[in-house]
């Protein structure tokens, strides 16, 4: 039997929501996609609740009639610059009298990792793995394997309790559940890099409109992952600023002007703000437009740089810098990306066998939510309901029930 | 008092129509503030005195101003305070009662500081306080470090805190943003020059309303009412036109001032001083329709100032100088500066007011009336007719209604070009 399954990214232009149908071979099929305007959200947090469940549900409802079925659980992506990620350690030594690692040994370690609480008023979103090591090396599959010590270590990510509940009570008042939280930067990145890449090294930025999610994966592995409160709506504030315009002109400007670099042609060429030459219409320097775009996206990679420090070596990334999200659109991003980081920068694509009007950048989130919901993320050889009760454990826990 | 009268009665820009009886003081604080007063450029007041305040005794000798105040003797020996806030605060607290003597009688007082140093940040709300403990009207010109000075900028932030709670309106002058307003090479040399130049024209515009007498008439009793209140956030803008449609493109100018499109700056003001200044032409009509597009524009509510002068050496050239404050109050009088737990408490209410207010509003485009644009106006312009104002909801910044988003001591929703000091050419 097939299986329904629902995904939502309360974006900060954005609501986008999408029903996928499992088979039972596990492949995933998407049945129905929709996405309403959300005005709601300042910096990817909710500002106006109402406003914003509005749109969800909206996205919801439209993304149902279209599949011609209803979902019960979705997963949800969660952004925000209250995110915060650390690194915790848990060993364990091997119990058993023939120093053979046991799925228990494992859990042992799994165990001190997670013992760390969240601070007070903090919940943890994500506790992402990392290798495995076993008297200090790298194993895949440590288990049967002889040797000492077990070493774990998970990346977690912690994140404001309250502005959660806030993104769980959008989807609750749906009458549908949170399967799971997937923080923004981990589902884009499962979408648009692949096991390979990830392997190779990756980081991918994702450039939303509200804030930039980013995710560095080294060895496979997430090693480190962010939010940067800025997005595209910075840099159409600061052209309607510096060029003292309306903000919708200056959205308007940076989609069909915007360029990430200035360039000799832009020169004395002029455009104009409404396009009509009528009433309030008045033309504003191309270059003006491009100077403006330009500091802020330089300021953005910086910041990023300044984050990440020596995460950032090319032997750990061998498989460059990919930039997604609505942002990387923006002509010319990659090279300023590439000049302020240091590392080869390309636009993401996403994998074979998405339908065209789908692959687009603004979608990884949403797309990537699904696919990461549906993977297994458990400790090998552990059964995949074990770690699944901690996940649900941790929603009811947010919303106050306990389970 | 229409436009014809006003003509016959000869009413001439001189010294001997000016208001008598009204004593002002302009005093400028630290070494920024020296070099303001020592900038300044308006025309004879008469009853407009300066005193020049500081602990650096060197640096008052080389200042122009009449009268000086040398304080802090026994902390500093005449040397300056290396930046320190609290060296400022102290030396203006102990001599107090000197201050209070040279602002007896004062009716109206400008603070002219840099709040990124230790003298203009420490003593400037000392002395903003005792002026308003002696009954004046203070308003206040503070030029900001530039953002990068990371500090300074942070310390001249929590100073313009405390000099809003005292005085009446604080007009921010940031060197990010007066960066922006020179030519595409401005130097921070220039942009000082700018700050001082935005002084002279605020103090000016008020000194004129105050003093002078013309076709429009406001004394300092309205400019009392107006800004009796302690101020919140503020506005100061400027433009200037010339020739047939001079108005109007001083009104356009107006609304494209740089000063007026700043992240700290109001997009409304509940009290609003509006100065027109032209030449002898200056019609009537035009200025009523003017006034009134200006205070649809701020959403000025009943505490409007609004003056129209004439000064014959204009010529065919027009001067708007609009000042504005937010509540902070929200309609409670302080003539004595409350204390700091007051003021926590009424800018939250404040700012509620003053967003209902925005929302209450609702869509209003002013349509110009056709009798404003001359003849040539309108075949001049047929790529541009009117003068559209925008509306409401795109006049606030996009992260007005959030929090500031700080980064190691930057606030990273301010545009990046302002705080990196990136000349945008438009």
């Amino acid at each position: 039997m097939s299986k329904i399954i629902g995904s939502v990214e309360i974006g900060t232009s954005h609501s986008k929501a999408l029903v996928g149908e499992v088979g039972e071979n596990g492949s995933l099929r998407i049945i129905g996609m929709a996405s309403r305007p959300n005005e709601g959200m300042r910096k990817g947090e909710i500002n106006d609740f109402p406003k914003v469940a509005s749109s969800v549900h909206a996205a919801i409802a439209d993304a149902e009639k279209m599949s011609g079925t209803t979902i019960d659980s979705v997963y949800l992506a969660q952004s925000g610059s209250h995110l915060k990620g650390r690194m915790l350690h848990g060993s364990a030594y091997v119990s058993s009298s023939d120093n053979r690692v046991a799925v228990t040994d494992l859990e042992r370690a799994s165990e001190e990792a997670h013992r760390r609480e969240a601070d007070e008023g903090r919940n943890y979103v994500h506790f992402v793995r990392t290798p495995i090591l076993l008297d200090g090396q790298v194993r895949e599959d440590p288990v049967g394997m002889q040797g000492k010590k077990v070493d774990l270590s998970y990346w977690a990510i912690d994140g404001d309790e309250q502005a959660m509940r806030s993104s769980i009570h959008v989807i609750s008042n749906y009458n549908i559940e949170v399967a799971d939280l997937i923080v923004s930067s981990i589902a884009s990145a499962t979408m648009v890099a692949g096991p390979d890449l990830r392997r190779a090294g990756v980081l991918v930025i994702d450039l939303g409109a509200g804030v930039t999610d980013f995710v560095l994966y080294r060895q496979g592995f997430v090693a480190h992952s962010g939010v940067i409160p800025v997005g595209g709506d910075h840099v159409t504030g600061d052209l309607s600023m510096g060029l003292r315009i309306l903000e919708r002109y200056a959205e308007k400007l940076k989609l069909e002007h915007g360029k990430a670099a200035p360039d000799p042609t832009d020169e004395k060429q002029e455009v104009w703000m409404v396009g009509d030459r009528t009433i309030g219409d008045r033309s504003v320097s191309r270059k003006a437009i491009t100077d403006v775009i330009h500091v802020r996206i330089v300021e953005l990679f910086e910041i990023i740089h300044k984050e990440l420090g020596e995460l950032l070596s090319p032997e750990d990334l061998k498989g460059g810098i990919l930039l997604t999200g609505g942002g990387s659109q923006l002509p010319g991003i990659e090279q300023v990306a590439s000049k302020v980081l240091g590392l080869p920068v390309s636009k993401a694509g996403f994998p074979a066998g998405i339908s065209p009007e789908l692959a687009q950048p603004e979608n990884a989130t949403v797309l990537g939510l699904l696919h990461y919901g549906l993977q297994d993320h458990g400790l090998p050889g552990q059964s995949k309901t074990a770690h699944q009760t901690g996940f649900f454990g941790k929603i009811a826990e947010m919303v106050g029930i306990k389970p | 008092m229409s436009q014809e009268n006003f003509l016959d009665s000869d009413l001439s820009f001189s010294p001997a129509n000016e208001n008598p009886g009204i004593r002002v003081k302009v005093i400028g604080i630290g070494g920024a503030g020296l070099s303001l007063v020592d900038g300044l450029t308006l025309d004879n007041f008469h009853g407009v005195e300066q005193l020049a305040v500081d602990v650096d005794s060197r640096a008052l000798q080389d200042c122009i101003a009449s009268d000086k105040l040398l304080i802090g003797r026994r902390h500093t020996r005449g040397m300056g305070t290396g930046g320190e806030l609290s060296m400022g605060r102290k030396a203006a607290e102990e001599e107090k009662d000197v201050i209070r003597k040279k602002l007896e009688g004062v009716d109206m007082v400008f603070l002219l500081s840099g709040l990124g140093g230790g003298m203009g940040g420490g003593a400037t709300p000392v002395i903003a306080r005792l002026a308003r403990e002696a009954g004046a009207l203070v308003f206040a010109f503070s030029p900001l470090p530039f953002s990068w000075e990371k500090s300074r900028h942070a310390q001249s932030q929590e100073s313009l805190g405390e000099v809003r709670k005292f005085a009446n309106a604080v007009i921010p002058l940031p060197n990010d943003s007066l960066l922006q307003i020179g030519g595409a090479d401005a130097t921070a040399l220039e942009c000082f020059a700018e700050a001082g130049r935005n002084v002279s024209r605020g103090i000016s515009a008020i000194c004129s309303l105050v003093f002078r007498r013309g076709m429009i008439d406001v004394d300092f009793a309205d400019l009392r009412k107006a800004f009796n209140r302690r101020a919140g956030r503020t506005l100061f803008g400027y433009g200037e036109g010339s020739g047939q449609d001079a108005i109007r493109q001083a009104l356009r100018e107006l609304m494209l001032c740089p000063m007026l499109h700043l992240p700290e700056v109001s997009k409304a003001a509940d009290a609003l001083l509006i100065l027109i200044t032209g030449g002898a032409n200056l019609g009537m009509s035009a200025l009523q329709q003017a006034s009134l597009e200006i205070r649809d524009e701020f959403k000025a509510g009943e505490h409007v100032v609004f003056g129209a002068h004439v000064d014959e050496n204009l010529g065919d050239r027009v001067k708007i100088v609009v000042l504005g404050a937010t509540d902070l109050e929200a309609g409670m009088k302080a003539d004595v500066a409350p204390s700091a737990e007051q003021v926590i408490f009424a800018s939250t209410k404040a700012r509620q007011a003053h967003e209902s207010k925005l929302r209450r509003q609702g869509k209003e485009v002013v349509q110009p009336s056709p009798r404003v644009m001359g003849k040539r106006g309108k075949k001049e312009s047929l790529e541009q007719n009117t003068f559209d104002f925008m509306d409401e909801r795109n006049q606030r910044g996009i992260f007005d209604d959030s929090s500031r988003n700080l980064y190691e001591g930057e606030d990273l929703d301010v545009p990046a070009y302002l705080r990196r000091g990136v000349k945008v050419a438009i």
